[in-house]
């Protein structure tokens, strides 16, 4: 959780995340560059511009198939969450990654002619009617656009200044920007390959994405089933009996809004199940010094007002509880982020 | 609901006991995979070809008679001891970038030229110095050169650049080259024909216009692919000139 903006609120367990980021993209890097070139038996070696352009250009497909199957994989086993926690990081490296792949393409192939090797870049091949030899660059530049705004952005001051849901939905452009690379890839170094251990990891790899995403859609949908309440105006929860201290029931509402009901101190009480920070699921969270705390990145609410502790700002809304005999019950309306709601003794018959 | 008995991650707490043998696994796992990924990929890559600038040579200078084709080529006729007389070199300047406009004014006569050769299998190209150092006119009568037809063929294949084919990069072909391919014949580079068969003993030939003009425009977009095309070849001393029709590009079959 942040109240002033810093550019990394370091922690042990960010530092640990780094570290071990930047050992697996160091050694990737490392073997790519400078082993493979003695284990290849070719009579003249590949250009070394090539070749690191093929090495930075691996790597940063290979991180973003990493980064982007964090999240299907955290959904599906909440283990993985550690690993979502400092992501942000990940991605800015990946744009590092993928500039330093562009850099030595341009510097290579742009280079060396009468013309500005970036209009170069542009105006050389503009194939854009066939499939083959179709200008796959543009992929990459829209590719890399994108990576770039997005790491420019990644910082919690802009998710603050853009809105948390305009936020989202921008950072949601790495699925396009995913899809880009795998066809300025296909399109590109794949049509020329004899060897094919790099296409079968490139395949591999784009798969595992999809379907990752796919077994955690179903998932999710299967989860909002269970989760779909019954009722009129107040919608049924569960039983008193079903909640267990300092954890939630989560339950989908009519609206499409998920609610998640805390059990804290013998105290029912409803708040929104998305985070203001990241839209991460509260209800799946635990309850810590007495606040509920993200399973995401950690930000915590008052359970009982939806407003994070001083000198936090962040707010979510809550909802209105009563009991019906033992059933607990809903208002679906939702009150403003921030608004106090006292909460339901699990002994009381009904509170509003 | 979260499960009780399950470790809960907070990032900004000490990792939960129960999350530490799992995470170290994950991690080994992280790192060794991407190093295995590296590597693979890394070892994955085909062999450029043999093509490479002869540096190793040294300064190379012959004299010859200067022939356009469109694209220049200089008939050997005085070499020395790594080009001998009777071998034709396609002439490029320096980075993608044409010598026509020294070779047009030198059209038929005898020259010297002087640069780096650039060497792949039968094709040689010279990349020459700057200006008169490069190519100039030299005293003598230039030799009658001989062109030799060797009728209509339609060749499987590729189109490229010959610089970059030659060995200026390596890969200097296929269709992730095919930008830097165009961007070349752009420059005025002289543009190759790879056929899948031989033809008259020659894997290599330098690619024109139909009528002895430059390479078509209409044929940039099929650089880098695998195409048949039909033409007339022509044998001028070592080097095959096929002159090619831009309307006749197929898929191979």
């Amino acid at each position: 959780m942040s109240v002033k903006y810093i550019p990394v609120q370091w922690n042990r367990n960010k530092w640990l995340y780094d570290a071990v980021m930047l050992a697996g993209v160091g050694l990737f890097l490392y073997i790519f560059l400078n082993l493979t070139p003695e284990i290849l038996d070719h009579e003249r070696a590949i250009n070394p511009q090539v070749h690191n352009a093929r090495a930075f250009g691996a790597c940063a497909f290979t991180m973003m198939t990493v980064i982007l199957c964090i999240g299907p994989l955290a959904r599906l086993d909440d283990r993985f969450l550690p690993l979502l926690y400092n992501r942000r990081h990940f991605g800015v490296m990946t744009v590092f990654v993928a500039l330093t792949h562009a850099a030595y393409i341009v510097d290579w192939y742009f280079a060396f002619s009468r013309s500005n090797k970036y209009e170069a870049l542009l105006f050389s091949n503009t194939s854009y009617g066939q499939l083959v030899g179709f200008p796959f660059e543009v992929f990459g530049i829209f590719a890399l656009l994108v990576l770039i705004i997005l790491a420019t952005t990644s910082h919690d001051f802009w998710m603050k200044f853009l809105s948390p849901p305009v936020w989202k939905r921008v950072h949601y452009l790495i699925y396009p920007a995913y899809l880009s690379v795998v066809a300025h890839v296909s399109f590109g170094i794949l049509q020329d390959q004899q060897n094919h251990a790099f296409t079968v990891l490139f395949v591999g790899g784009a798969v595992s994405v999809g379907l990752l995403h796919l077994m955690a859609a179903l998932k999710e949908r299967q989860r909002d089933r269970d989760l779909a309440v019954d009722g009129a105006d107040w919608f049924d929860v569960a039983d008193a009996s079903e909640f267990e201290d300092g954890f939630a029931k989560v339950r989908l509402l009519p609206n499409g809004e998920r609610v998640a009901v805390y059990l804290m101190d013998g105290k029912l009480s409803a708040i929104s199940n998305a985070c203001a920070h990241q839209n991460g699921p509260l209800g799946e969270g635990r309850v810590i010094s007495c606040l509920v705390t993200c399973p995401w990145h950690g930000f915590q609410y008052d359970v009982r007002n939806g407003q994070s502790p001083a000198p936090f700002t962040e707010k979510v809304p809550t909802y209105n509880l009563r009991m019906r005999g033992t059933t607990v019950q809903v208002d679906p309306q939702a009150n403003p982020p921030g608004t106090p709601v006292d909460p339901v003794s699990l002994g009381m018959k009904e509170a509003t | 609901m979260s499960n009780r008995n399950s470790p809960f991650f907070v990032g900004y707490l000490p990792l939960p006991a129960g999350l530490r043998q799992w995470l170290l696994v994950v991690c080994v796992l992280f790192i060794g995979g991407l190093a295995g990924v590296g590597l693979t990929m890394g070892v994955a890559q085909d062999d450029p070809g043999p093509g490479a600038f002869r540096f190793d040579y040294g300064r190379q200078t012959v004299t010859g008679v200067i022939e356009l084709t469109p694209y220049p080529l200089v008939r050997v006729t005085e070499g020395n001891d790594r080009i001998m007389p009777g071998t034709t070199l396609m002439l490029s300047g320096q980075g993608k970038s044409s010598v026509d406009q020294r070779a047009v004014p030198l059209e038929g006569q005898l020259s010297q030229v002087s640069g780096v050769v650039l060497q792949r299998g039968t094709l040689n190209m010279l990349q020459l110095r700057g200006g008169a150092n490069g190519l100039s006119a030299v005293e003598g009568v230039a030799p009658e050169q001989s062109t030799e037809p060797l009728g209509r063929w339609r060749l499987a294949g590729e189109i490229c650049d010959g610089k970059c084919l030659a060995g200026a990069m390596r890969p200097g072909t296929g269709l992730a080259h095919k930008a830097c391919a165009n961007l070349c014949l752009i420059g005025g580079v002289p543009p190759v024909f790879v056929s899948s068969q031989p033809v008259d003993g020659s894997e290599f030939l330098l690619i024109t216009g139909p009528d002895g003009s430059a390479l078509p425009k209409s044929l940039y977009d099929h650089v880098g692919a695998y195409i048949t095309i039909e033409g007339d070849v022509e044998r001028r001393g070592d080097v095959l000139v096929f002159r090619a029709d831009p309307e006749s590009v197929g898929v191979p079959g």
